[in-house]
């Protein structure tokens, strides 16, 4: 029982709180999957989310705008994204890498720009996160719990039970069948992709405003590139892909606690991703993305 | 008065007139043949109709009125409906969903899915559709899913139906279904026009004809009881053609290929079971039966493209296993199936493509190192034996025509004389002259003594170039007799799984 | 000339190589210029500093080529696997475990004369980056791994690893920061001037592109890799062994990949130095999407990004202009150069109609 409340308890609160950012980009990138189009740039969404965040939240001293704009950051590069590669068809690899490479070097010209330094940002006001009182796995979270939970659930609902959801997959499965039944294909993989950006930018927004106060340079660390590999893990499914996400929360989780017990860095570092590589190699076999992922409706 | 009435439509494609000042119009409540060779503008003109092409020139107008289409979302509006050749349905989904999605039914926020169930049941009752509107896509044969295309048409409220090629992949039977819906339709005052190259369904079928030939309108609204077979082919093709040519084998050798208790199953499923066959030298064995009854399976195990759970495979009284690459050095050639999955690599040239398994022999690599010169001087005098047409050999194959593209894969797999050619579909998609060349070619090697095994889903072209033909249904050779053994409708009923009733000739 | 110019422009309007990704590239030199002076500084002067810096001095083109050699492999090792349609995001972490493999050869002291002992440490860069890359190609034909997933999971797994050994087991004695001791003096790629860092691997870097050039096209495998590389259905009828040849591609890919680690070890740095790359792998994508995928403009393609580099320093020294402006420009050439259509859009060029 000591044991269960030294370690375990905030062990778990910990995976959790770790998790959550990676839970909001990778549903997102269901989100855009689900529309077939890939979901390599999170880390830029995430990125320029939690930029934008500090940065809203810096001009008006509300951390409340400065989600929002963490949001619309978010958005911002999704609808870079979605013009590239829907309109244009731009290979959706490069597609994110290179807005990847942009949102990095971006972000670092802006905070030098405004703050004239190249490694941090000013500190803003941070999220209350004493709501959960002492209550296991909430105390010291902020409400953005529940609205992880709430997106959790509400995404999945989206996605296959409301009209909306059954369009954005039937466009993302055949793009092509999609449009000789007279759905707005273009439209539909354009809303995939910027809800991806929204739900991205606030994980974004999430690491900066609530993890942090501020934006540091790189600050997503592949945290988007994990939660591409959860998104494909999950099937694309925002009700697996939750687990999954926790699990990378845990083993961060995990790492934060084994650093203070004397074992290397680099090896804890390295638990998630040996993690997803096992899991892709034994756990889920051959998974198959939807069938029009990359396609359009004119091929 | 016209339900669809189309003036001097045009569409210009890159160096091509794809239709050029076609008009064309369809009555309330008849069923219209648009019939054209592959590539003479049929499917075009349609999906000019159906808002999936823009045309450069012209103007449509419904019940009258003139119209704008420009999205398939419109054509639905205005009642038309279209079922495609290549069926746009999404597997992983259900029938319901496949039909509803565009105008589903909704409660609030939420998909309505019971309302949904039942409205779709509802429509398939009421026409004998005999489906089940839960079921997943992925479990229906080929004629069932061509139904749920009607469906999704009708769902919508389609009062001219589109039907692209729709026999094409279908039994004799399974046709005479379509059509007994078709006429069904017909009676509820729904216009119908139906994309086809067959005179016979035509005939058939269709109130009024109307001829493509090479994007041009060569006569429009015949009445199909006024003309001939043969008119309408000359139309066609504008040359007199002798599609019933044939000649049968003089001298059947010794066993060139033989298969035994071939067993293969898929996830499960049996797929090929208790499979033996065996073609003689000097002989044509034709493969009869519907799609998806597991002949693509056969061809693959045939040709070391599959690994089956049993089989013993003897060619020229020699055991053979292994992979692709063993069979196709043991002398079995392979015309694939579907020569854009399989046969030929489009962005690559003439060239490349026409050593394409064959491209590690002495003829084309040395040490490892392709030998230009030769590849380029056996390319070209391919070029002018399978009279392909091509600026040269360094065009890129996939900017050929289909029937073209088809004499490449043809050329290659013939060039290197097999013993035993494996012919998939050998003249799918491909243009009366190429289908001349092609079934020619097939019967002079046949009669320069290899083995040929045919599988089609073209019937005719099993029964007329057949020696032998065997009936394959849900993986298992049902029947097997000599090429006149039955009759087209007692071939379609052993297609379909009826018992054979004829015992067959040796 | 006018019937030359009258081919680019048609060319360009069929949006052929090599016209279209050059009008990529000056199209996003001029967009960079237009955010540069939406943020209050002048481009001129911002390319001038570039220019300056690349090409004013002899030091500034050994540096250009310095930063151009490690993109030179590694752009060359994405186009490799990009051939087979392997889309190789692991360079990165294949370049780590190359510089690790080629640290463990080049560090011994064999007692090997150096015409021995620095082809042994090269070939063990190669080799650690082939097998490295091979795993990717292993996991994907085997168990149907996804090649883009897997290839970033072991970017970070490398980078860990060789942190994680140069903390500890592999670090040089009496060292403060986190490095090997220095190369053997036979293991030492010799460098074109004494003073510069510049080593022959710039030699290699370009006649492994020449040779690659002439591998796809002249012989039987190169062959193959394409043909599965388009079609690979059609391949296999044809009796190539997918899995075979995905595996090699990745391996060479790698080991390409490998050798970008290699220079740095033993021609750059001299030993292995911790997070030695800024971002190498990642920028050898862009690389590669500036060259189209195609091996000699590679060479091409990775000078002109050395050059970026290198002029970055000079930006940093002489002018106000942040160098994180030569990111933004990188970012913009890789966005540019892969969206045909986008230029055609902005160029006005009718070609080819837009399906509806």
């Amino acid at each position: 029982m000591e044991f269960f409340l030294a370690y375990l308890v905030p062990i778990l609160t910990s995976t959790v709180y770790m998790a959550t950012p990676l839970i909001f980009a990778s549903i997102g990138g269901a989100f855009s999957v689900r529309g077939g189009v890939m979901a390599l740039g999170l880390e830029s969404m995430m990125m320029c989310g939690a930029f934008c965040a500090v940065l809203g939240s810096y001009y008006t001293s509300s951390w409340a705008f400065g989600l929002l704009c963490g949001i619309l950051g978010g958005m911002l590069i999704a609808l870079f994204h979605a013009i590239l590669s829907v309109r244009y068809r731009m290979n959706q690899v490069i597609s994110g890498i290179g807005l990847n490479l942009l949102a990095t070097a971006a972000t670092t010209l802006l905070m030098q720009v405004i703050w004239k330094n190249k490694g941090t940002s000013e500190l803003v006001v941070s999220i209350d996160k004493t709501i959960g009182g002492p209550i296991p796995i909430l105390s010291g979270q902020s409400f953005n719990f529940f609205v992880m939970v709430a997106v959790a659930v509400l995404s999945w609902i989206v996605l296959f039970r409301t009209r909306y959801g059954l369009r954005l997959r039937m466009v993302g499965e055949q793009p092509k069948a999609a449009s000789a039944v007279g759905l707005k294909v273009h439209g539909l993989k354009y809303s995939g992709v910027l809800i991806c950006g929204a739900l991205a930018g606030y994980g974004g927004a999430f690491l900066s405003l609530d993890q942090l106060n501020m934006f540091v340079r790189g600050m997503t660390a592949g945290r988007g590139y994990i939660a591409v590999a959860i998104a494909i893990l999950g099937r694309y499914n925002p009700g697996h892909i939750v687990p999954f996400a926790l699990l990378f929360g845990f083993c961060d989780a995990l790492q934060i606690y084994l650093q203070g017990q004397g074992v290397s860095a680099q090896l804890i570092q390295m638990l998630p991703y040996l993690m997803t590589l096992i899991v892709l190699a034994v756990g889920v076999k051959h998974i198959q993305p939807p069938a029009g992922v990359g396609k359009h409706e004119t091929d | 008065m016209n339900a669809i009435e189309m003036r001097g439509i045009t569409k210009i494609y890159p160096g091509v007139r794809a239709l050029d000042n076609v008009s064309f119009s369809v009555e309330q409540g008849e069923i219209h043949s648009l019939l054209g060779e592959n590539g003479a503008g049929k499917s075009t003109l349609m999906n000019v109709l159906y808002g999936m092409t823009t045309p450069d020139a012209g103007e449509i107008l419904v019940d009258g009125k003139p119209v704008t289409i420009r999205r398939s979302a419109q054509a639905i509006a205005l009642g038309i409906g279209m079922v495609h050749q290549h069926f746009m349905l999404t597997p992983v989904m259900t029938i319901t969903e496949n039909v509803i999605v565009g105008c589903e039914p909704v409660h609030g926020p939420f998909l309505d899915r019971k309302k949904a169930t039942e409205s779709v049941q509802a429509l398939i009752d009421k026409f004998h559709f005999h489906l089940n509107a839960s079921a997943r896509v992925q479990a229906l044969s080929v004629g069932e899913q061509q139904r749920v295309e009607i469906l999704k048409a009708l769902y919508r409220g389609a009062n001219v139906l589109i039907l692209d090629e729709p026999t094409a992949v279908l039994t004799p039977q399974e046709v005479g279904e379509l059509f007994s819906v078709l006429r069904e339709l017909k009676a509820a005052g729904k216009s119908i026009i139906i994309i086809t190259h067959k005179l016979r369904e035509t005939a058939e079928i269709a109130d009024r004809v109307s001829v493509l030939r090479a994007g041009v309108m060569v006569d429009q609204g015949l009445s199909a009881a006024g003309c001939s077979a043969s008119d309408l082919a000359l139309m066609m093709v504008g040359r007199k053609v002798d599609l019933s040519y044939t000649r049968r084998s003089k001298s059947v050798g010794e066993t060139a290929y033989q298969v035994q208790n071939l067993n293969l199953t898929v996830k499960g499923v049996p797929i090929l079971r208790d499979v033996a066959l065996e073609v003689h030298k000097g002989e044509i064995l034709g493969i009869a039966g519907i799609e998806g009854n597991g002949q693509s399976e056969l061809i693959e195990v045939l040709t070391g493209l599959r690994k089956p759970d049993s089989m013993e495979l003897v060619k020229d009284g020699l055991p053979l296993s292994g992979k692709t690459a063993a069979f196709l050095s043991a002398g079995v050639g392979h015309i694939p199936e579907d020569r854009l999955v399989r046969g030929m690599i489009g962005p690559m040239t003439i060239e490349d493509n026409i050593i394409l398994g064959y491209h590690r022999k002495k003829e084309f690599s040395r040490h490892g190192i392709r030998r230009k010169n030769e590849i380029r001087a056996f390319s070209e005098k391919q070029l002018t034996d399978y009279q392909i047409k091509a600026p040269n050999v360094q065009e890129k194959c996939g900017s050929l025509s289909g029937g073209n593209q088809q004499k490449v894969v043809v050329a290659r797999v013939f060039s290197e004389d097999p013993d035993v050619l494996i012919a998939a579909q050998p003249t799918r998609g491909v243009d009366v002259g190429a289908q001349e060349l092609i079934h020619s070619r097939l019967l002079d090697l046949r009669d320069a003594g290899k083995a040929v095994l045919l599988i089609s889903a073209d019937l005719d072209e099993v029964r007329r170039l057949s020696d032998r033909i065997a009936v394959i249904y849900e993986g298992q050779i049902v029947a097997q007799g000599s090429y006149d053994t039955w009759n087209e409708m007692e071939l379609g009923l052993l297609m379909a799984g009826e018992k054979a009733e004829k015992e067959a000739r040796p | 000339m006018k019937t030359f110019l009258k081919n680019q422009w048609a060319r360009l309007r069929r949006l052929e190589e090599p016209v279209l990704p050059l009008a990529a590239f000056l199209m996003s030199l001029i967009l960079s210029g237009i955010i540069m002076a939406l943020c209050g500084y002048n481009p001129f002067e911002a390319y001038g500093a570039i220019l300056v810096g690349a090409f004013g001095s002899l030091r500034g083109i050994v540096n250009t080529f310095v930063q151009a050699t490690p993109l030179i492999f590694t752009g060359l090792a994405y186009t490799f696997a990009k051939k087979a349609s392997l889309i190789n995001l692991g360079v990165e972490g294949q370049m780590y475990m190359g510089a690790l493999g080629t640290a463990l050869i080049g560090t011994l002291n064999l007692g090997l004369p150096a015409c021995l002992h620095l082809p042994l440490a090269i070939l063990a860069g190669f080799l650690f980056g082939a097998l490295y890359g091979g795993i990717i190609g292993f996991l994907k034909v085997r168990f149907g791994s996804n090649e883009v997933v897997a290839g970033v999971m072991m970017n970070t797994i490398a980078t860990c690893i060789v942190g994680y050994l140069l903390n500890g087991p592999l670090l040089a004695e009496g060292s403060v920061s986190a490095q090997t001791e220095r190369v053997a003096e036979t293991a030492q790629l010799p460098r074109v001037f004494s003073q510069y860092q510049l080593s022959y691997a710039i030699f290699l870097a370009i006649a492994a592109c020449i040779f690659v050039a002439w591998f796809l096209n002249r012989t039987t495998f190169g062959y193959e890799l394409r043909a599965v590389g388009i079609n690979a259905k059609a391949s296999e009828t044809a009796g190539i062994s997918i899995a075979k040849v995905m595996i090699i591609a990745m391996c060479v890919s790698g080991g390409i990949a490998g050798l970008a680690g290699a220079n740095q070890v033993l021609g750059v740095d001299r030993r292995l130095i911790n997070n030695f790359s800024p971002g190498y792998g990642f920028n050898g994508i862009a690389v590669a999407a500036l060259a189209s995928d195609h091996p000699i403009g590679v060479i091409l393609a990775g000078t002109v990004f050395g050059l970026l580099s290198t002029g970055a320093t000079e930006l940093n020294r002489t002018t106000s202009v942040p160098v994180e402006f030569v990111g933004v420009i990188q970012a913009m050439v890789v966005i540019f150069v892969a969206a045909p259509l986008l230029i055609r859009d902005i160029l006005h060029i009718d070609g080819k109609r837009r399906n509806k």
